[in-house]
């Protein structure tokens, strides 16, 4: 005997597994490059143009980000179109989190969608027309010009917030769907640690971003970056 | 834990009761027709039930505002929480109308009764819930032991294994979770009341000879991936049923037989 799985539930299987590898892995790889800026824009520069180095790196960049995260993005949409939120006669924290998980995946469509035409190819006019990948020599000053726009900064901070409580918590759910984490104990415990996960990363994240306006990021307005 | 069988609700009445009753109940007069709100007021006495309260207004179906109407209709039999047939949206949750006590629900504002959205409605408070009974067949919710010859004695269970099993079959068929699910509904998704029928016939020795059948029936379409993790089910099963173990339990099954069987061939 065997089991007979159906589109949809492979489907649905390759969605989770996306959310998780490669682009879960790709954000630390992208928080990783973005905190070069914490030292200056010439260390930034050169982390870009060590990953435009990377052989192969088309195929990567392909393979490993664009195809995921179009499939991750559209299919992604489809499952939230099926959501029939009842938060305010079920308020409970999971029902919460089932909600906020779609709403800032919509979120997420718009805001990756814009910051992919913006910055890695410079395809929006009037506000960047400069690809950051084609020219690493300029790829800070691209990403502090942009962010001297409070317009700008705040729609990154948004942007760079959902996309943390996307990972977080789609970590758990990755953890949950796949059967590796069963029980209700467990599941808290694996909560809390998706949490403790997530706080770190938005602070990664936000200090980067800070640091292409300002020198070493959060840390270096408070005194401490080196 | 579900609210409604707290021993605190067995109590003598409220220390300032309320003149009357209200109850504002959601109508209709036959399948596809028009839906409308009705409200009936009844004197209060301490430890009403919403059935008992139905059957009041059944007596003399007269509105709030004196106009005559039809008696609404309602479903009921066991009248103590274990067959499911008297589940309504009682104040916007799924619960038994039979365990929901007016002492408990603050009758000094109406309350209103719905029938469950999920379901076809026939009549007022009355649902078509075969759709559920559908899916135990499709998950082939038994164990088989009929042959042409006498098949023994079955094999045995740890303790551990019979009182988890306990705990799934419990189910009354009411339909509480499905009704608190954000994913179900218009044959999306197949549910959690099927879903723990599978984890219990799979957990039992002779019933796991059909285990593939079983994750065949909820790896389709509508099947177990369909489930978006809001954890609403557990809380609002009456019975307790430990429901979202019971998906994760065959997440687990299904990634490992469905999923990575082929590696095994």
């Amino acid at each position: 005997m065997a089991v007979r799985l159906s589109s949809t539930f492979v489907f649905r299987k390759l969605h989770q597994l996306t959310g998780i590898l490669p682009l879960g892995v790709f954000l630390l790889e992208h928080f990783y490059t973005n905190s070069k800026a914490m030292t200056g824009a010439a260390d930034f520069n050169n982390a870009v143009r060590d990953l435009q180095s990377i052989p192969y790196v088309i195929f990567v960049e392909i393979g490993g980000i664009f195809l995921p995260l179009i499939y991750h993005a559209v299919y992604g949409l489809f499952i939230t179109w099926e959501m029939r939120p009842n938060n305010v006669a079920y308020p409970y924290p999971r029902n919460w989190f089932y909600t906020i998980q779609r709403v800032t995946g919509i979120i997420l469509f718009f805001f990756i969608t814009f910051h992919v035409l913006n910055f890695r190819f410079g395809l929006i006019p009037g506000l960047n027309e400069l690809s950051v990948a084609d020219h690493p020599n300029q790829a800070f000053d691209i990403v502090s010009r942009e962010f001297a726009n409070w317009a700008i900064f705040a729609v990154y901070v948004v942007g760079i917030t959902a996309t943390v409580w996307h990972l977080a918590n789609g970590l758990w759910l990755f953890a949950v769907d796949w059967g590796i984490v069963i029980g209700e104990r467990a599941q808290r415990m694996a909560g809390y640690a998706c949490i403790a996960v997530g706080l770190l990363l938005l602070a990664v994240g936000l200090n980067a971003q800070v640091a292409f306006i300002r020198p070493g990021g959060l840390l270096g307005l408070i005194g401490l970056a080196s | 834990m579900s609210a409604n069988t707290n021993a605190e609700e067995h109590h003598q009445g409220l220390r300032n009761p309320p003149r009357e009753v209200v109850l504002r109940i959601r109508r209709r007069d036959r399948q596809d027709g028009p839906a409308r709100w009705e409200e009936f007021a009844l004197p209060y006495r301490p430890n009403l039930n919403i059935i008992s309260c139905l059957m009041e207004i059944r007596k003399n179906p007269v509105t709030r505002d004196g106009q005559r109407t039809t008696p609404p209709v309602w479903e009921m039999n066991c009248l103590e929480q274990v067959c499911g047939i008297c589940t309504m949206v009682i104040n916007g949750r799924a619960r038994q109308s039979c365990s929901a006590l007016v002492d408990n629900l603050d009758p000094h504002s109406p309350i209103t009764l719905e029938p469950m959205s999920k379901f076809p409605n026939v009549r007022d408070l009355v649902v078509d819930r075969s759709e559920m009974f559908d899916h135990l067949k499709r998950v082939k919710a038994w164990i088989e032991i009929d042959g042409s010859y006498d098949l023994g004695p079955g094999p045995r269970m740890s303790q551990e294994d019979v009182a988890e099993r306990y705990a799934y079959s419990r189910c009354m068929t009411c339909g509480c979770c499905l009704e608190a699910c954000p994913q179900y509904g218009d044959g999306n998704y197949i549910g959690p009341q099927a879903i723990a029928q599978v984890r219990l016939m799979n957990m039992h020795p002779s019933g796991k000879m059909s285990r593939d059948d079983r994750l065949s029936a909820i790896t389709g379409d509508d099947g177990i991936t369909n489930c978006g993790n809001a954890q609403n089910c557990v809380r609002a099963c009456p019975m307790s049923l430990p429901l979202t173990k019971a998906i994760y339990e065959e997440n687990r099954e299904t990634v490992l037989h469905g999923l990575f069987g082929w590696l095994r061939k």
